[in-house]
């Protein structure tokens, strides 16, 4: 597959650093990252242990104000919150007293969409994650990858750019991982958008991925950028390429005892 | 313990499971058990005691007899039920006027800092005022009319409700905070449909805490002056040595109460299923 | 030499009411050998660990170790959960030495196997920490140590490492190995990710859906340590996928 297209880079974080206090001492979270986004691609940022990676993401979402650095967005500097990113959560933050229908026009909702617009769109996309049927249904009566679906559908009504994906599936065991991992990549296929996923599961990652960012461990800089194209869609999990470049990265990654 | 077993289907039960089934009925036998030792024993006490001493005791047969007699021969014109008819009543306007202020001061001063800062000191101290306090300060300037009773169950069960109410809003998960922020909602928006719906069992909470407050406050409130309510039947028990009347009137107490804290949590579960099921 | 079991599992079968969660299932151990056991998401797994660990009572069947009944009070079981249980009250060490003294255990031998577990976890430096104070895995590595010092009869594992990342939790399993190989304990593995199960496994027990029955046996002849690419672990894994997939 040639890489006729040039591909426009939608989402650049320049010199961005952040820290986190734990335990009333603060401490680097991320050291001076770098790095472009380009647009409708599955980028995949993989780092080990639980240090940096969410930190950066709720900097690009505007969750957290950076100590240093800038974030541009297709060309112009965005401070803060910005409705053309939107996100689904580590742990997802579905509220329990709405419904599935009322958690994914949650967004649309704050903004002031008159109900019958926002409830077809937000049905379009109730549909596409493939949750027909349990629009009135509560949080707490649907499983774990059914969650995280409710999660996807809420941050795609939204309509926004750029999706980010914050380990989404780390909660959830091998099987149901694998499941989820190629519903997401039909929903993304379906409805392209630009995708910064989250994840310290390196099979994971490759899986995905069109490019993977490796970072280091706590404080989080950037290792190393993979290119993962010469693989194609879709990925075989033991195709001896897919292992190699698993490999190539696992090497590369910091051990997080 | 055999029939109880027999009609058990224990085909599919190995021997383990069997033992397991028992304990289980055991333990649903055990607190019947300790209810009628009780009865049983005030039966004793009641027929001893008055063996000794002459009468004061009653038992169990003479305040049957004077629950039934409170129906037929009604004491200021009103059986039981419509006493405690009274008592509720009470403890419903009070309640009313409770969770409405209680609930909008709770939020004000759970959400907002600065009028968190500035009343925290008054209510505090508020606080700190047993409700049983209040009924000397307020009879003396009110009387002992049907206005300073409920306004004795307003204050002693106030502070219930606004306790709970704060701490649910000052306390709201940042999970859902982001949520709001990631999708630009205005402050009035992360109030009204973010930090109010996710402090909905904080809130019923203090449903049920100022509640079984209020059904204490009115029962003290109505013993110290009244002609009418459950609390007035047990001073009037005292004041005419009529034991049974008191402990009729203290049985009824427990049992109001008792449906009282059942009725609010059950409209709890109902309000908000989620917050069983989620842990 | 005689090919004695160290544990039989026999017509094991549990019902909740009518809910059929396990039927008739059946199999042999020998000692020291390590097990591994997966099968589809929701197929009773859990049951069937609390089955062995005795925490459930099966509606039919029997547990037999060396040739008996299985009793918690003759038998030495332990068993490593999916969330960290190191008793955050005590230190490392004493958290090791915890099951230990629990059964009464000698204290010159108790000492000995605490010391052998710290130098061969690399945990000197971190005997006298709390676990609150560690990582998360570490903490998981803790028990795992205390589980094995127990020396028992059988060792259960239920996915100790479920939400660890690739690279650690590879480390963690050769760690597993390296304890197994020193102790020679019998090993029941039990987890949802086939890649760990075939790593680990000299056997895999494949269970069906519910009502969960063995589907199949499968051998894992393969050297230590295993490669993740080698075509015959490629080979077997895409097997065991097979025969589970669900999805």
């Amino acid at each position: 597959m040639s890489m006729d297209k040039k591909k426009q880079v939608i989402l650049s974080l320049k010199n961005i650093s952040q820290s986190f206090v734990v335990k009333d001492e603060v401490k680097p979270a991320v050291e001076n990252v770098s790095l472009d986004v380009y647009d409708n691609e599955f980028l995949v940022v993989l780092g080990p242990g639980h240090c940096g990676k969410t930190v950066l993401m709720n900097v690009i979402a505007g969750i957290e104000k950076p100590i240093e650095g800038q974030i541009f967005l297709k060309g112009e500097e965005i401070h803060g919150n910005d409705r053309r990113i939107g996100m689904v959560f580590q742990s997802l933050n579905l509220m329990p007293w709405r419904t599935v229908m009322g958690n994914v026009e949650f967004g649309l909702e704050l903004a002031g969409m008159e109900k019958k617009k926002r409830r077809a769109i937000a049905q379009k996309y109730i549909d596409l994650v493939r949750l027909t049927g349990f629009e009135h249904s509560y949080p707490h009566e649907l499983s774990g990858g059914m969650k995280q679906r409710v999660g996807i559908a809420r941050a795609y009504t939204n309509n926004p750019e750029i999706l980010i994906m914050d380990e989404p599936f780390g909660a959830l065991d091998a099987q149901t991982r694998y499941a989820m991992e190629e519903e997401v990549l039909r929903i993304w296929k379906e409805e392209k958008r630009t995708v910064i996923f989250v994840t310290n599961n390196i099979e994971e990652a490759v899986f995905l991925a069109d490019r993977v960012i490796l970072l280091s461990n706590c404080p989080a800089k950037v290792k190393q950028v993979y290119d993962l194209s010469p693989l194609g869609r879709p990925r075989d999990l033991m195709d001896p390429e897919f292992l190699r470049f698993r490999t190539e990265i696992s090497d590369n990654t910091d051990l997080a005892l | 313990m055999e029939k109880i077993m027999s009609k058990i289907n224990t085909s599919n039960l190995s021997q383990a499971e069997i033992r397991e089934r028992r304990l289980e009925i055991l333990y649903k036998i055990l607190p019947v058990i300790s209810v009628l030792l009780l009865a049983g024993l005030w039966l004793l006490a009641s027929r001893d005691f008055n063996a000794a001493v002459g009468s004061g005791f009653p038992t169990p047969t003479a305040v049957w007899d004077r629950t039934i007699r409170l129906f037929t021969r009604p004491v200021k014109k009103m059986n039981l039920i419509m006493h405690a008819l009274v008592s509720l009543r009470r403890i419903g306007i009070a309640l009313a006027f409770d969770w409405t202020f209680g609930i909008m001061f709770g939020i004000l001063i759970g959400w907002f800092p600065k009028p968190r800062a500035f009343f925290s000191p008054l209510f505090d101290a508020f606080r700190a005022v047993p409700p049983l306090a209040w009924i000397p300060l307020i009879t003396l300037w009110f009387g002992i009319g049907e206005f300073p009773k409920i306004l004795i169950v307003i204050f002693g069960s106030l502070a219930s409700i606004v306790v709970n109410v704060k701490a649910g809003l000052s306390a709201v998960d940042s999970m859902y905070l982001n949520v709001g922020t990631v999708f630009n909602a205005t402050p009035t928006q992360t109030l009204l449909k973010i930090a109010i719906p996710s402090s909905l069992d904080a809130i019923f909470a203090g449903v049920r805490t100022s509640t079984s407050a209020a059904w204490m406050v009115v029962l003290a409130a109505e013993m110290l002056g009244a002609d009418s309510g459950v609390g007035f039947l047990i001073s009037r028990g005292m004041d005419s040595i009529d034991m049974p009347l008191v402990l009729t009137g203290m049985i009824a107490i427990g049992i109001v109460g008792a449906i009282l804290a059942i009725v609010t949590q059950f409209i709890e579960r109902l309000i908000c299923p989620w917050t069983r099921k989620s842990k | 030499m005689s090919e004695e079991y160290k544990v039989k599992v026999e017509h094991l079968t549990k019902y909740f009411g009518d809910l059929h969660v396990l039927d008739d299932v059946s199999f042999n151990i020998k000692k020291g050998e390590f097990l591994c056991v997966v099968g589809p998401t929701g197929c009773g797994k859990t049951t069937f660990l609390n089955l062995l660990t005795r925490i459930y009572m099966p509606t039919r069947g029997e547990l037999y170790i060396d040739g008996e009944p299985a009793d918690p009070k003759r038998h030495n079981l332990s068993v490593v959960f999916q969330e960290p249980s190191a008793m955050p009250w005590l230190t490392v060490e004493k958290n090791l030495r915890f099951g230990m003294e629990i059964k009464k255990l000698p204290k010159e031998e108790i000492d000995r196997r605490v010391e052998n577990m710290i130098k061969l976890l690399g945990l000197e430096e971190f005997r006298d920490r709390y676990p609150h104070q560690l990582s998360v895995s570490t903490a998981q590595r803790i028990i795992i140590g205390r589980a094995f010092a127990m020396q028992p009869d059988l060792l259960l594992m239920d996915e100790p490492y479920g939400q660890m990342d690739i690279k650690l939790r590879f480390y963690l399993e050769d760690e597993v190995i390296r304890l197994w190989k020193e102790m020679g304990t019998t090993v029941v593995f039990i987890t949802h990710n086939i890649e760990e199960a075939v790593y680990l496994a000299e056997r895999v027990l494949i269970l069906t859906n519910k009502p969960a029955k063995i589907r199949e046996e499968v051998k894992v002849d393969l050297p230590r340590p295993r490669k993740v690419s080698d075509p015959e672990f490629i080979k077997i894994r895409n097997h065991v996928t097979e025969q589970i997939r669900w999805w």
